[in-house]
């Protein structure tokens, strides 16, 4: 519970980002003819920044979602356009030519109460013993992932599954907890195993698990009776909003700018009080309130770290004072070492955050702004609309949750790179310090690099890692050649083709392992020809030869697998002119079509170009060949 | 505000037609936005325009504006 407000003041807001904020505050109070009035005060705020298209394919009434949807997207300044499959979970939806597959959609969510995916949920589990519910609970999750195949085999967008809890509280009761039988861990578990086979044999696919929304609303709010006995649909209007909400954000997901860095204001952002004014011991931050809301809501961004976000400062102090709060204040949770890079000083914010996209190499649009102050916040509204700029709630009571509705700090997936960025980007700090002291000497470069005693582990053709493949190819746009995006089916299939080399490179040296940070995709033409498909390396290792050792080991290799002529090409985008002479400069010789070649049977399939500083391993894939069929 | 004019605003808003379209003699049957669909969702604003808690068996009987404004009355909304 926080402080109510009335449900008009919504109206008075005059930016989307304000209106959400708002609306989250009155979200238990909203219906429908709420949410038309909020999507028709949203219009008038800014224009919509796209559109997104929503596919639906349910087993109970969902066009009552309709109105839901339509605020969830008008909040993020998107269109939306939502088709509902026929009623039932129509299985035809996912033959090519449905109009699931015809209406193109971003998203696709399969809404779905159980008993509609198994009769098994029309009789009391508890009759089974475990045995017999462990094989129930195989028969479902059968039925479910052929479904969900079928479906994932169409182009319908990211796939998001959503099942309807139990609208009644288990069988046995209050006793149900203490069962071996217990309804509930078997049907925690089963999600876990539905989650488990999404995550491990399916791109592009999730689980919106409605539970975790259960709790959040309590059961009596979330279904309306009336509705579901009388309509067939589930959701008293709280629960419309969040479902919808959920759908929404990935749509956003998906569609917008990655958020990468969350940038923060220090005073009543990480703790209550201003510590120039305050001081140490006056500021509020530990286990009363309201310094225990600044703590929940520390604890959150470290959560937010593990989600794969990086945490940076933005604070208008003395460097001095915030340095003293993050080494020495006995409740500080979120430590130095936690922000990748600082600035704490008096210049504007604006400044300060075009500062800190230089120095971790990252666009603005990477950047979430968090700050107290209403003035700071609309000042980098107007001057970088790329940021996203979220304001602090004034009210302690808030402040736990001020960022739980900000759609871009929610993630689809998460990779091992994602959950250590943070030591990475430090790494990188301590690597740009280490090479300050070698000077601007003519050697000093090639002096840097051998004393960062670099390791590259090249391997070809691995399913293992295909997640991560897949965001380097979604996620690169500096280093990047051709900018051809891939997901993760795509490349599993590169990696199993024959007449395809899928090769990727991590690197290690003396301040860390940067994890899995290039990729190459070569095609094989015929017996003696091949091509560069794409080529791209992660903007973290940018400035230590990895292109140049990771290009001449995948040559070498071709060199070995019989290849004599290598094409490639610079396909320009507005991000890579980094990469526009890199050909040129690896010794290949432009042609008159506009391509890149390069002779690998003439000299050494090596350029002779000074000793790496990077020593090479590696692992051996599958032969390279020409397709046989 | 009359609750005529209090029901017509709840039913444009929620149904998305102008409120000139609704007059007293506004129902489902010659309102084509007064689906069965919209129905429900009109029967949620009509609870919360007016402070009420509707029964499902009120649902299917509340398809007009006369009817809504009978039953309003039938409950002392005046």
């Amino acid at each position: 519970m926080t402080k109510p407000i009335p449900i008009d003041s919504t109206l008075q807001a005059c930016s989307r980002p304000e209106l959400r904020a708002l609306v989250s505050r009155v979200s238990d109070r909203l219906n429908v003819m709420w949410a038309q009035k909020l999507v028709a005060h949203c219009a008038t705020l800014e224009p919509e920044e796209g559109s997104l298209r929503i596919g639906i394919v349910r087993s109970f009434t969902s066009e009552l979602l309709d109105p839901w949807l339509k605020l969830a997207a008008a909040l993020q300044g998107l269109g939306i356009d939502i088709y509902h499959a026929p009623y039932g979970l129509s299985l035809q939806e996912a033959e090519p030519d449905s109009g699931l597959v015809s209406h193109a959609p971003d998203v696709t969510v399969l809404l779905l109460d159980c008993e509609s995916v198994h009769p098994a949920f029309n009789a009391p589990l508890v009759e089974h013993d475990a045995d017999t519910q462990r094989q129930v609970a195989d028969v479902v999750l059968d039925r479910l992932c052929s479904i969900l195949e079928r479906f994932r085999s169409q182009p319908i967008g990211h796939m998001v599954l959503a099942l309807l809890p139990a609208r009644i509280g288990p069988a046995l009761g209050t006793f149900d907890a203490q069962s071996e039988r217990s309804q509930a861990r078997w049907w925690s578990d089963l999600k876990g195993r539905i989650a488990a086979c999404l995550r491990t044999s399916m791109r592009a696919a999730s689980l919106l698990d409605l539970d975790e929304l259960l709790l959040d609303i309590g059961r009596s709010h979330f279904f309306d009776r009336r509705l579901w006995y009388s309509a067939r649909f589930p959701f008293a209007p709280r629960a419309a909003f969040e479902v919808a909400t959920r759908i929404v954000e990935v749509g956003v997901l998906t569609k917008r700018p990655k958020a990468k860095v969350i940038a923060l204001d220090a005073d009543n952002t990480l703790w209550g009080g201003i510590i120039g004014e305050d001081g140490i011991e006056g500021i509020a931050l530990g286990p009363d309130y309201p310094g225990n809301c600044y703590l929940d809501f520390q604890r959150r961004l470290l959560d937010l770290e593990q989600r794969g976000f990086v945490l940076a400062l933005c604070s208008k102090n003395n460097a001095a004072d915030v340095e003293h709060v993050l080494s020495s204040h006995p409740h500080q949770l979120i430590k130095d070492h936690h922000f990748v890079a600082k600035r704490v000083n008096w210049l504007d914010k604006a400044t300060n955050l075009r500062e800190l996209a230089d120095e971790l190499n990252l666009g603005l649009s990477s950047f979430v702004f968090v700050d107290d102050s209403a003035h700071e916040i609309a000042a980098v509204r107007r001057l970088l609309p790329e940021v996203e700029a979220v304001q602090m709630p004034h009210e302690p009571l808030d402040v736990p949750t001020a960022l739980e509705h900000v759609a871009r700090l929610q993630t689809l997936s998460l990779t091992a790179e994602d959950q250590s960025k943070t030591g990475m980007y430090i790494a990188e700090r301590e690597r740009r310090s280490h090479k300050a002291r070698f000077g601007q000497d003519a050697g000093a470069l090639g002096d840097y690099l051998s004393s960062l005693d670099m390791r590259m582990q090249v391997v070809y053709d691995s399913a293992a890692h295909v997640g991560r493949l897949a965001q380097l190819t979604q996620k690169t746009n500096q280093f990047n050649l051709t900018t051809r995006r891939r997901d993760e089916q795509q490349l599993a299939d590169l990696i199993a083709a024959q007449d395809w080399l899928v090769a990727h490179f991590s690197l290690t040296d003396i301040f860390g392992d940067s994890g899995i940070v290039g990729l190459a995709l070569v095609r094989r033409l015929d017996d003696a020809a091949a091509e560069l498909d794409s080529f791209l390396m992660s903007c973290r290792v940018i400035g230590r030869t990895a292109e140049q050792a990771f290009l001449e080991t995948l040559l070498r290799k071709l060199k070995q697998e019989g290849v004599r002529t290598f094409f490639a090409d610079y396909l320009p985008t507005s991000k890579n002119g980094l990469v526009a002479d890199f050909l040129p400069k690896q010794g290949f010789s432009r042609r008159a079509d506009g391509r890149h070649e390069r002779r690998l049977d003439q000299g050494p399939a090596v350029s002779l170009a000074a000793k790496s500083p990077i020593v090479v391993t590696e692992s051996n894939g599958a032969p390279f060949s020409r397709k046989t069929d | 505000m009359s609750i005529f004019a209090q029901l017509q605003d709840a039913i444009a808003t929620t149904l998305n037609v102008a409120p000139e379209k609704i007059s007293e003699t506004t129902s489902a049957d010659n309102l084509t936005a007064w689906d069965s669909l919209g129905h429900v969702n009109l029967m949620m604003a009509i609870e919360q325009t007016f402070d009420i808690y509707l029964e499902v068996e009120d649902f299917s009987k509340l398809t007009s504006v006369e009817a809504i404004l009978a039953y309003l009355d039938s409950r002392d909304i005046r």
